[in-house]
This record gives C-alpha cells, sequence and structure tokens, in this order.
C-alpha cells in the first residue's frame, strides 16, 4: 500500500522546484530530477533516505513507532516501523542499494505540555530501528520544544530546517491530532486464509 | 514447535516474533533468517513446522524461497506477511501452496486467528 499516489505536487517558484507535500502517514519517494519533498513535523519524525550514488531518495512522516506488534485497522505508514520498511524498499526497488543509503532524521519535538513525550519515543525508535539494521545516521535535528517545517532534495541530499514558533507548532499538533483521529477509521492489514 | 521467520530486515523479524509471542504461541524455538537463500539453506538442515516469510526481499524472494522449496519438495506450512498483497501476488501464493496472507500492519488478533487455524 503506496502513499504515492495521494501525494501532492504543486510547483513552487521561490524553491524553483516541483514540490511534493508530505503529510502525517505518508511518504514519498522521487525517482529522480529536481524534486523537493516537504513536510511539517510536530512531535512525528521524517527520515530522509536517498541512494548517494543514484542520487534518488525520498522521505517518509510517521506519528507513532508501530514496533510493538502494530494494531488492526489503522493506517499502515502511520507507524515508524511499516513507514521505514516502505521507504528503504521503494528505494531499492529503483535500484538502490541498502550500503550507500543516506539517512538524515527530523522532528520529534516534544509540542504538547503535559502529555506524554511521544516525540521521544519517536526519536528512540528510529534510532533504535537503524541501529538494529545496521545504518548510520548523516545527520540529524530532532527533539526540542518547536515544530519543524523540512524541504528535502533527493538529488543532492540537502536538507531546508526551519523551526516553527509556538503559534504554529499549536497548529502543527492540532494538524497531527487531526490525521490520527482521520487514520483511525482507515482499514489496513488484513488476513487471508487460503483453502 | 519450530516457526522460522525470514525477512530482510532484523527490526521486523523481532515485531513478528515478538507478537507470536504475543498471540499466545510458544517462541522458544524460533529460527530467523534474512533471506529466501539463507532460509533453504536451513530449511534442507532442519524442517520447521511452519515458516513465516516476507515477500520482497534480496538474494532469493519469499515466492521464490517457496518455489525452490516446492521443486525440492520440501513440504511445511507456509505463510506470507507482507506489504503487498496483490491479486497476482494471491495467485502465486496459493498456487505455491502457502497457506495465508498476513498484510501489515498485522496485529496480535491477526496472528491468533491465523496461527490457531493452521496449527
Amino acid at each position: 500500500m503506496t502513499a504515492i499516489d495521494e501525494i501532492h505536487k504543486h510547483w513552487d517558484p521561490v524553491i524553483g522546484a516541483y514540490t511534493a507535500r508530505v503529510l502525517p502517514g505518508q511518504y514519498y519517494v522521487s525517482a529522480g530530477g529536481d524534486e523537493c519533498i516537504g513536510t511539517v513535523l510536530g512531535s512525528c519524525v521524517a527520515a530522509c533516505v536517498r541512494d548517494s550514488r543514484l542520487n534518488i531518495g525520498g522521505l517518509n512522516h510517521f506519528m507513532l513507532p508501530g514496533d510493538e506488534g502494530g494494531g488492526s485497522g489503522l493506517s499502515l505508514n502511520r507507524f515508524g516501523a511499516f513507514a521505514m520498511e516502505n521507504l528503504i524498499n521503494d528505494i531499492l526497488k529503483l535500484g538502490g542499494s541498502k550500503t550507500r543509503l543516506e539517512i538524515k532524521l527530523f522532528g520529534g519535538g516534544k509540542i504538547m505540555r503535559g502529555l506524554s513525550d511521544i516525540g521521544q519515543k519517536n526519536i528512540d525508535f528510529v534510532k533504535s530501528f537503524l541501529s538494529l539494521e545496521g545504518y548510520h545516521i548523516a545527520a540529524e535535528d530532532l527533539g526540542g520544544e518547536f515544530s519543524r517545517k523540512i524541504l528535502y532534495f533527493p538529488a543532492t541530499g540537502k536538507v531546508k530546517v526551519k523551526r516553527l514558533r509556538s503559534v504554529h507548532a499549536a497548529t502543527v499538533a492540532q494538524q497531527e491530532a487531526s490525521y490520527e483521529s482521520k487514520m483511525r477509521n482507515n482499514v489496513a492489514g488484513s488476513i487471508e486464509l487460503f483453502d | 514447535m519450530k516457526i522460522m521467520v525470514v525477512d530482510d530486515s532484523t527490526a521486523m523479524r523481532n515485531m513478528v516474533i515478538r507478537t507470536i509471542r504475543q498471540a499466545g504461541f510458544d517462541t522458544g524455538d524460533v529460527v530467523q533468517a534474512e533471506n529466501g537463500l539463507v532460509a533453504l539453506d536451513k530449511i534442507r538442515k532442519d524442517m520447521p513446522d511452519l515458516i513465516l516469510a516476507d515477500w520482497n526481499m534480496p538474494e532469493m524472494t519469499g515466492i521464490e524461497l517457496l518455489q525452490a522449496m516446492n521443486d525440492e519438495g520440501l513440504k511445511t506450512k507456509f505463510g506470507f506477511i507482507t506489504t503487498e498483497a496483490t491479486a497476482v501476488m494471491r495467485e502465486q501464493a496459493t498456487a505455491g501452496g502457502a497457506r495465508f496472507l498476513i498484510s501489515k500492519p498485522f496485529s496480535v488478533e491477526s496472528f491468533e486467528k491465523i496461527l490457531g487455524a493452521v496449527m
């Protein structure tokens, strides 16, 4: 189940490139060219992954670790464990190699005071996942009490990060909560017994 | 009960094993393999009671593993745990003799149903 078909792209005259907007629970892989991939992160984490020789890659935007056995009826890519697998698999399908993956991590902010620190759980998960899989983290901007806007250029690996003020952080937190609520109604993960 | 989990992701193998355990099945004797080729080598030496395999893996995919087992007359219970589950994949899986297909994200409940029915 790829989220690529649902991704909205637009021409950004400031950047001078088509930009794919990735929402929570989605991921996108650019097969080449000068495309930019953008997302806004609160407590969610995005992994920017590219093959450094082929100059192809993409990013995901996951909301929860999901490494404790997923929940039925929940959108696949909202969970880090599956979002990481899907993103990496799609890059490998385009000819990428596990030995050449350049991985950068962003997000995991603590933007809702008083609530459990989902951001830190996402950070702990993704670092543990990458360590277990034997991947090196090339760069990161994680944690802190703010949200972030990310613009990723897979062809070069360049990432632009803008830390957002608290007023924006509250909006991002509301959006993430809204997306999570919507995704609970999305049916994914089925079982099928053959005769 | 000897179970083999075949997946190129260490994290995913750990998740599958943990979920089997949470579903109430004994995972004391779980064998792991990172692709179909490694799995086939282990199967030839010691046949598991059940194989849970990912579909997309380097070296040898899950369906290629099942086909290789059939070619060599290696018979045991076999199921897929996969992200993609197209009609063509289902046809290949059933034609190869797979007993089930679990789509990700999987849950403890889905494992209870499937493993309860198969074992």
